[in-house]
């Protein structure tokens, strides 16, 4: 066997879909002499995980890509019939607002989060001593990290990112054809979270798994994250969330800061 | 021997005479018409023995600093002269007749023995008299007695065991002083000078600034504004409802709310298609609800300004004059444990002739006493508020009544028991999704019979349960609501935002508080109806989403809402007060903020860092030289931004004055 094909088995005996030979060879490294074969299939799967699966040169075609009419809201549930390799475009927290969401990502920006600095803010309303009975919360230490609050309720001890283990995510997924569907969390899987999730993070959907209304319902016995990410993708996301927030809930810049 | 004692103020005064002479005093008047000399004789025991006392008082501080004279003019130096030009410490112009008073006893005496109150300020004006009695007497033994109430016994053994004078605290205190001064003066000059130009409203105005005031106007402005700008967004949620026994069972959703609708429904759907839910946990346990912590300053103002219709301002003077009367401990304690040595059982047996709560001490007394929960903080000079003898309505006015009652209550609810209940939760599956049931029976109220201002309400039974049944539930609805903006702030809110960040100590928030009122830079106006409904649909996130994120311990319960709303008929909560800024105060605020420094005058940071550094003297962690050196020369920093970026203030200035 020669070294692509040999990197090939490589990467599908790690459970990766296989790309095609031709592109293997793109993403060897130039070097003479070649490392040895485990370093190379290092080399290449991590290039795999930092491409972008919709390149047609990736895969030899047909490769695995969703059922058509996938997207169909009227088919109450389908599943998967094979897996599919899907790349993450975005990523939601549907158990925040997304204002309180802005008013984190804003403290942030005004340094307000950084320790030693830290404004504690209360939550909105007024609190009951009911909480205290629970948690201690006592006379002097009362803030908004160990209050729950309403709005903002992001006080310094919960990022902007933190998902709590009730959090749900939506996601946005693509297929090697550019196809995008919904993925939805059913089911918590710790490593969706904004922060430990990456734009351009690698993800196989297996078969079985369920396709309800055009969305796909994730947990973690349907869903292997591949890890990997889209530097690029990465950065615009990042850059642009606080826009994309403000733009969707029709909110200007304050006094046009 | 002959020995002069001098307290802060002429009640103590007063009161401790009447404890050490046993009666036999002799009072003379002085020529400040407050103060009062009592002379008696008394038994100091070793060293002094038995000595000739002349006891008196001042009124508080007698020094004020000041600059020199060619300083007091507003356009010439310029302020930031203000940083380094010398401070005088005077006698204030109206305290020389209280210093003479000092001076002059101090020449017959032997020996010096200070009874100010116990805190920093106390040691400070405790100096503040010793420096007076040297004018008259160099060679005076100085002393100090430790006290925290003016009950006859802890009066006497505070006489037996003087100390010296902290003068760490006191250089903590003159620093402060110097500090205030300073930096107030130069940057009170610099905005009243600098916005005069702006002319209309800023013509005659003093635009006071104070390092305490501004970060505490800074918190009401920021909330004004997350309120001002908050946008509304709809949320769904999946409810489900089972009816049994009679009971309406209710089931929250464990995803509590979801933003996106097309999400809830599909999620929704697949619990219909599930039909039967299924239970998969049943536990049944004893709860609690735990009786308060002993009350401390912050803690007081709090509960003052939430549910006895005071300001924090009006509750510290009000429990000042308690304690003066000798009715309760000194009010201004970080305290919150009790020391084991104090006999909190004969301060129960004081109130057991309390027409309102006698039967309640009573209990108590009679086997009922419990040690009160010991909370963490110490400041090791005085014990958590609470009352020293019991004080009949009669003597007492309205206000006093208020905090004296609500001091009492607490005090007893810190003795007695927490509240006891049984909690049932029922977690089912319901297709794909877990619901979550919370059922509370209160057992035994305890400490919640004498306190009032606690509830512990939403009783819910649940009805029976078995691990692994299947039911289709009677409703499964699919609702939707609307996040509402937060309050403006409340007094509540705003001082424990203070001692959160550090703004102020717990003995001098209420007075910033009341400070920047008076400047104009905010108002109170009592919380509107709106908010009141706006309170209500918070209420419930509020209840759910705590419950989602973590374990219950309690039993609040799906009451949290109910028990909310009830709670505010009950305790006269609709006559809430909330704090607006004017728009002189979020010009101010956003003229700073939008300088843009790494500092801003508007938040509480450069403060904070300075109460720290008062706190490292009193430790003996650094000195007053290095903290005056370091503070100066922040603020001189922020000064000379402030001056470059003056443009921004002003058009902060015009934009929310003039609305231009």
């Amino acid at each position: 066997m020669d070294l692509p094909a040999q990197i090939r088995s490589g990467l599908q005996s790690q459970g990766l879909p296989p790309p095609s030979i031709a592109w293997i060879q793109t993403a060897m490294p130039n070097r003479n002499p070649l490392p040895p074969l485990p370093a190379l299939i290092a080399t290449v799967k991590t290039r795999f995980l930092a491409a972008d699966l919709s390149n047609p040169a990736l895969f030899d075609s047909p490769s695995p890509a969703f059922p058509p009419n996938a997207g169909n809201p009227e088919v109450k549930e389908v599943k998967l019939t094979w897996d599919i390799p899907v790349q993450v475009l975005d990523i939601e927290n549907l158990s925040k607002s997304k204002w309180e969401q802005i008013e984190e990502l804003e403290a942030i920006a005004r340094g307000e989060q950084t320790r030693g600095r830290e404004v504690i803010r209360l939550p909105t309303g007024n609190e009951e001593d009911e909480f205290a009975a629970d948690n201690q919360t006592t006379q002097s230490t009362i803030n908004g990290a160990e209050r729950p609050g309403i709005q903002g309720r992001g006080g310094p001890a919960t990022s902007t990112n933190a998902a709590t283990k009730t959090s749900t995510h939506r996601l946005v997924l693509q297929d090697c054809k550019g196809q995008k569907l919904y993925g939805l969390e059913l089911k918590r899987i710790e490593r969706i979270g904004i922060g430990s999730l990456n734009i351009g993070e690698k993800i196989i959907l297996k078969r079985g798994a369920i396709l309800a209304r055009g969305t796909l319902l994730l947990d973690t016995t349907t869903c292997t994250i591949l890890g990997g990410k889209i530097e690029a993708w990465q950065k615009d996301w990042v850059e642009g969330r606080l826009a994309r927030l403000r733009e969707a809930v029709g909110a200007d810049s304050r006094n046009g800061q | 021997m002959r020995v002069l004692c001098v307290a802060e103020k002429p009640s103590i005064a007063k009161a401790v005479a009447g404890h050490l002479s046993g009666g036999e005093v002799q009072t003379h008047n002085t020529p400040e018409k407050y103060i009062k000399n009592y002379v008696f004789d008394y038994d100091f025991g070793r060293p002094w023995g038995k000595c000739q006392v002349t006891m008196t008082s001042v009124l508080g501080h007698i020094t004020a600093a000041e600059f020199p004279p060619e300083y007091k003019k507003w356009d010439y130096p310029p302020p930031d002269r203000l940083f380094d030009a010398p401070v005088n410490v005077v006698v204030a112009a109206d305290k020389t007749k209280v210093a003479d008073n000092i001076e002059k006893q101090a020449r017959f005496a032997n020996a010096l023995c200070i009874w100010t109150d116990c805190d920093r300020e106390g040691e400070h004006i405790g100096n503040e008299i010793c420096e007076a009695a040297k004018k008259g007497n160099r060679t005076l033994d100085i002393r100090r007695a430790r006290f925290s109430n003016i009950e006859r016994a802890h009066i006497i053994n505070a006489s037996r065991n003087l100390v010296n004078l902290d003068y760490k605290q006191v250089n903590a205190v003159a620093s402060r002083i110097e500090l205030d001064l300073r930096i107030g003066y130069a940057f009170t000059r610099f905005l009243t000078t600098s916005l005069k130009t702006l002319g209309g409203p800023f013509q005659d105005l003093l635009l006071s600034y104070g390092s305490c005031q501004f970060p505490t106007l800074g918190f009401v402005v920021d909330r004004y504004f997350r309120v001002r700008n908050f946008k509304p967004e709809p949320f769904w949620s999946i409810k489900v409802m089972h009816k049994r026994e009679g009971i309406d069972v209710n089931f929250s959703w464990a995803r509590h709310r979801l933003f996106d609708r097309p999400s809830v429904i599909i999620l929704y759907e697949r619990c219909l298609m599930a039909k039967k839910a299924k239970v998969t946990k049943v536990q049944e346990k004893p709860t609690k609800k735990w009786k308060p912590l002993p009350l401390t300053t912050v803690e007081l103002q709090k509960m003052a300004t939430r549910f006895l219709r005071m300001t924090g301002q009006q509750a510290m003077e009000t429990a000042e004059g308690l304690y003066n009367k000798g009715f309760i401990s000194y009010p201004r304690t970080e305290t919150d444990r009790f020391d084991p040595g104090i006999n909190l059982r004969l301060l129960v047996q004081k109130q057991t002739q309390s027409h309102a709560w006698g039967g309640f001490a009573q209990n108590l007394v009679d086997g009922g006493f419990q040690q009160p929960r010991q909370g963490r903080n110490d400041d090791k000079a005085h014990p958590p508020i609470h009352p020293i003898t019991f004080a009949s309505p009669s003597v007492l006015n309205d206000q006093e009544k208020k905090i004296y009652e609500f001091v009492v209550r607490r005090f007893l609810a810190c003795c007695s028991e927490d509240a006891k209940g049984v909690a049932t939760d029922v977690d089912i599956v319901y297709g794909e999704e877990l619901f979550h049931a919370h059922g509370v029976v209160v057992l035994e109220l305890n400490y919640l019979e004498v306190y009032v201002y606690d509830k512990w309400t939403g009783s819910v039974q649940l009805p029976k349960f078995t691990v692994g049944e299947m039911f289709e539930p009677t409703e499964a609805l699919m609702t939707e609501g609307k996040t509402a903006p937060p309050h403006y702030l409340t007094e509540a809110d705003l001082i424990a935002l203070m001692d959160a960040n550090g703004i102020g100590t717990d003995a001098t928030m209420a007075e910033h508080i009341q400070k920047i009122q008076d400047r104009d830079y905010v108002r109170t106006v009592p919380r509107s109806s709106r908010s009141e409904d706006a309170d209500d649909a918070e209420g419930s996130q509020a209840t759910e989403g705590s419950r989602a994120g973590r374990p219950t311990r309690g039993g609040r319960g799906r009451g949290g809402r109910t028990g909310r709303g009830r709670g505010a008929t009950n305790n006269g909560r609709e006559g809430i007060m909330e704090f607006i800024p004017t728009q002189l105060g979020v010009a101010l605020i956003e003229g700073f903020d939008k300088m843009d420094f790494e500092t801003s005058l508007g938040k509480p940071f450069l403060r904070k860092e300075m109460e720290l550094k008062m706190k490292a003297i009193c430790e003996g962690r650094t000195t007053k030289e290095v903290v005056l050196d370091e503070s100066i020369q922040q603020y001189r920093h922020v000064y000379i931004q402030s001056q470059q970026k003056l443009g921004v203030l002003k058009a902060a200035c015009r934009q929310y004055v003039f609305g231009a």
